[in-house]
């Protein structure tokens, strides 16, 4: 399984609007404490929402980047360095979280819907989704062949040598799978009738409320960020 | 009319040697189950394919000839546009024919027909109906991806059931299933094909086959070698110089006629039934 | 005689499902057994195959592969003792030959006389002649022998099979049951899962169905597929049994001597 199959009443254009706000105001905030907050923000929706792995992988994901800034401004400059630091750390981590979130809130066929309700052609949104779908299916496939092979001594654990060694059984498979599987997928979305007409959206999808209000309130701080960086 | 010809058709895939269709001529009417078999390699996938439209644009190749299914040209750009949603096409690997998109078995069967752009309702009417004819209205809301291979294929057979297609081409679709699974697949197409659909299937299982198909055809290194009811082919012990397979007991007589001159005979038992009548 | 593989009271569900895979699961398999688990799909077959291998581990109860608990062990630490054919060969295939992919996994393990025992796993199978042609370039039905081969040469005392005849021929069919029967008098063990009766009766002595993820048989497999009177019983199984034949006798060539003695008794034979 690739998505959590939860209720998501949210539309599924909006988690990616607000990732782009988010980016928006990273940039536009004054540092380093507009960014910071957008941090504190974003992780307090992250475990509201429950979404314990995304903070985690965030944290993980920034990590080596907290310390090099750390060390580069920080402890090279001092003062003012650590405060740029801070700043550029808290943009990153915020991107980065908020992007998680959005992914995490991603259900491929809610956006399907979402486009055909729009009476976006069905071509292009499958395009999206074949690009966000790819990783989940390179995953499982890594995942059925690192079983395969582990099941046959292979040693993923312990030296980065060792680890570098079991690079080749595990990669090799999945290129020669992967070139085979593109053929299979053309031909089972082809005889599933995709691009030939325009698609039905299997339920109407709408902004609701909410979604207002959030992009609203997104783009309201954005303006005002905006403003605020043009006037100060 | 015939649901599908081909008139000196051929086919050659670019790695491959020889020729994987060689001159076949064909006609099969709609409302009946055709069956194709052969020992592995002797062209029924490639047929099956061809016939779809699916090779050689997806699979590379060349091919010669004519053919025509539901009276339109599967092999032109014009000919699949009209085509689609009409054809059904399963193939053994249900893992690489699922969409990879839905994430419920509901919506994966609901998938094609709303690509197609059919009414919402009657599109869930008939995905609700696929399923459960398939048995699988118990899964609906289970990711695909979830699912084992047996029910894998029960759902890309839903899926296609759910487009009400025309014609099926489907190859060793019950590879993955168990005995109850084959039995509601072939009562299935059975429907299909008295409602007036046109169903070919390629498979070695001369033991499932044998129960629901109309029309046998044997091939041989991408040539059509025997035609006729499954029932007198598959009794006939020439058909093992053709490389295919034939039924549990068909295969069984023959090792008995090897044991013991005396106990051959110029047609094999095929079923237990016809076994136990010439035996017991 | 000591066990090769033991469920004790294993309870299985995969995360984030609330459906039990296996449940309170206990089976113990001995040195020169062999065993079928049958049942429909979905009753949790190839998910005992993959506790067995480390795989997945019991959300309680234990599993132990020679006696040792499989708790806490990744595959690549049971793979001395248990070897797993999958049912993709695609999936573990990547050496520029064959004979190079069978000697991967000994060589992962550290094995010694390599060489005799890459050697004698191909001779088994009869992919000598092909032992330095790339696996990709083979028929489907080899893929499969070799990677069967790659298993066999980890020399595992536990055999793990998923549907290991699926899309075979009657020759590799019989190339799979003589090595599976060069492995149990080794004091090797042999757990499969397959839908192919005449394999099952052939090569597999003991039947395990399950349902559910629960076992409601466990006895011979020419019982336990002779009680079942239809697929996957091999029709000819079903023939024999029906003009009275012996459990014995549901095998191939013991079933066709039985009809033809039967026949030749018969007046009008």
């Amino acid at each position: 399984m690739t998505h959590d199959p939860r209720p998501v009443t949210l539309h599924p254009f909006t988690p990616f609007l607000l990732v782009l706000a988010t980016a928006l105001l990273a940039v536009l905030l004054p540092a380093p404490w507009g960014p910071v907050v957008l941090v504190v923000g974003a992780t307090v929706i992250a475990l509201l929402l429950g979404a314990f792995r995304q903070a985690g992988a965030a944290l993980l994901l920034t990590l080596p980047l907290w310390i090099f800034l750390l060390i580069l401004h920080g402890a090279m400059r001092g003062g003012e360095g650590w405060l740029a630091a801070v700043a550029q750390g808290s943009r990153l981590t915020a991107i980065i979280l908020a992007s998680l979130l959005a992914y995490r809130a991603f259900q491929p066929s809610r956006f399907l819907d979402a486009a055909a309700t729009r009476g976006w052609s069905s071509s292009a949104a499958l395009l999206v989704l074949a690009t966000l779908q790819a990783a989940p299916r390179l995953r499982a496939r890594v995942t059925r062949i690192l079983e395969a092979q582990r099941s046959r001594g292979l040693q993923v654990r312990g030296r980065p040598l060792g680890r570098a060694r079991a690079l080749v059984p595990v990669t090799l498979p999945l290129i020669l799978q992967t070139l085979g599987e593109v053929d299979a997928r053309a031909m089972a979305l082809d005889t599933r009738g995709v691009g030939s007409a325009h698609r039905t959206p299997l339920e109407i999808i709408r902004m609701h409320g909410l979604d207002w209000f959030l992009l609203l309130l997104a783009l309201g701080a954005t303006l005002l960020a905006l403003i605020w960086r043009v006037l100060a | 009319m015939s649901a599908f010809t081909a008139t000196g058709a051929g086919f050659r895939y670019d790695a491959g040697d020889a020729a994987a269709l060689v001159d076949v001529t064909l006609s099969l009417n709609a409302g009946t189950v055709t069956w194709f078999t052969g020992a592995p390699g002797a062209g029924t996938s490639t047929l099956l394919l061809l016939a779809a439209g699916l090779a050689p644009l997806h699979t590379g190749g060349t091919a010669t000839g004519v053919v025509s299914l539901l009276g339109e040209n599967p092999q032109s750009a014009e000919g699949r546009e009209r085509l689609a949603g009409r054809v059904a096409y399963v193939s053994a690997d249900p893992a690489s024919q699922l969409s990879g998109i839905a994430e419920t078995v509901r919506r994966e069967v609901a998938f094609a027909p709303a690509n197609l752009g059919r009414q919402r309702e009657q599109i869930l009417a008939s995905a609700a109906r696929a399923m459960e004819r398939m048995e699988i209205a118990h899964l609906a809301e289970r990711a695909p991806a979830s699912l084992s291979g047996g029910e894998q294929q029960r759902v890309a057979v839903a899926s296609m059931l759910a487009l009400e297609p025309g014609a099926w081409l489907l190859d060793e679709p019950g590879s993955a299933l168990d005995a109850r699974g084959r039995e509601t697949l072939a009562a299935v197409l059975r429907d299909e094909a008295n409602r007036g659909a046109l169903v070919m299937v390629a498979s070695e299982d001369a033991d499932w086959l044998v129960g629901w198909s109309d029309r046998l055809i044997v091939m041989k290194a991408g040539q059509l070698v025997q035609d006729g009811t499954p029932a007198a082919l598959l009794a006939d012990p020439s058909l093992a110089e053709t490389g295919a397979g034939s039924t549990a007991i068909a295969t069984f007589a023959r090792a008995l006629a090897e044991r013991d001159q005396r106990l051959a005979s110029a047609s094999y038992p095929v079923t237990v039934q016809d076994a136990l009548e010439r035996w017991a | 005689m000591s066990a090769v593989l033991e469920f004790d009271r294993v309870n299985f569900a995969y995360p984030g499902s609330d459906v039990s895979a296996l449940t309170e699961l206990s089976l113990s398999i001995s040195e020169g057994e062999s065993l079928a688990l049958l049942g429909p799909n979905g009753a949790g077959k190839t998910t005992a195959l993959r506790l067995a291998m480390a795989l997945l581990h019991p959300v309680s109860g234990e599993v132990r592969v020679m006696g040792k608990a499989t708790v806490g062990r990744m595959p690549e630490d049971v793979a001395g003792n248990a070897g797993f054919l999958f049912q993709r060969p695609e999936h573990q295939l990547f050496a520029s030959s064959v004979r190079e992919d069978v000697a991967f996994g000994p060589r992962q393990l550290g094995q010694d006389n390599i060489d005799e025992v890459v050697e004698r796993a191909l001779d088994q199978l009869e992919l000598g002649d092909v032992a330095s042609v790339h696996p990709y370039d083979l028929p489907a039905p080899r893929r499969r022998l070799v990677a069967l081969a790659g298993v066999l040469a980890l020399r595992p005392r536990l055999l793990l099979l998923d549907e290991p005849t699926a899309g075979l021929d009657r020759h590799s069919r019989l190339l799979v049951r003589r090595a599976l029967a060069a492995h149990r008098a080794e004091a090797g063990a042999v757990v499969a899962v397959s839908h192919d009766g005449e394999f099952v009766l052939e090569a597999l002595d003991r039947a395990v169905t399950l349902e559910h993820g629960r076992v409601v048989g466990d006895g011979g497999s020419a019982e336990a597929l002779g009680r079942l009177g239809a697929p996957p019983a091999p029709a000819w199984a079903r023939l024999v049994a029906q003009m009275g034949a012996a459990p014995a006798q549901w095998r191939f060539e013991p079933a066709v001597e039985f009809v033809a003695m039967r026949c030749r008794a018969a007046p009008d034979a």
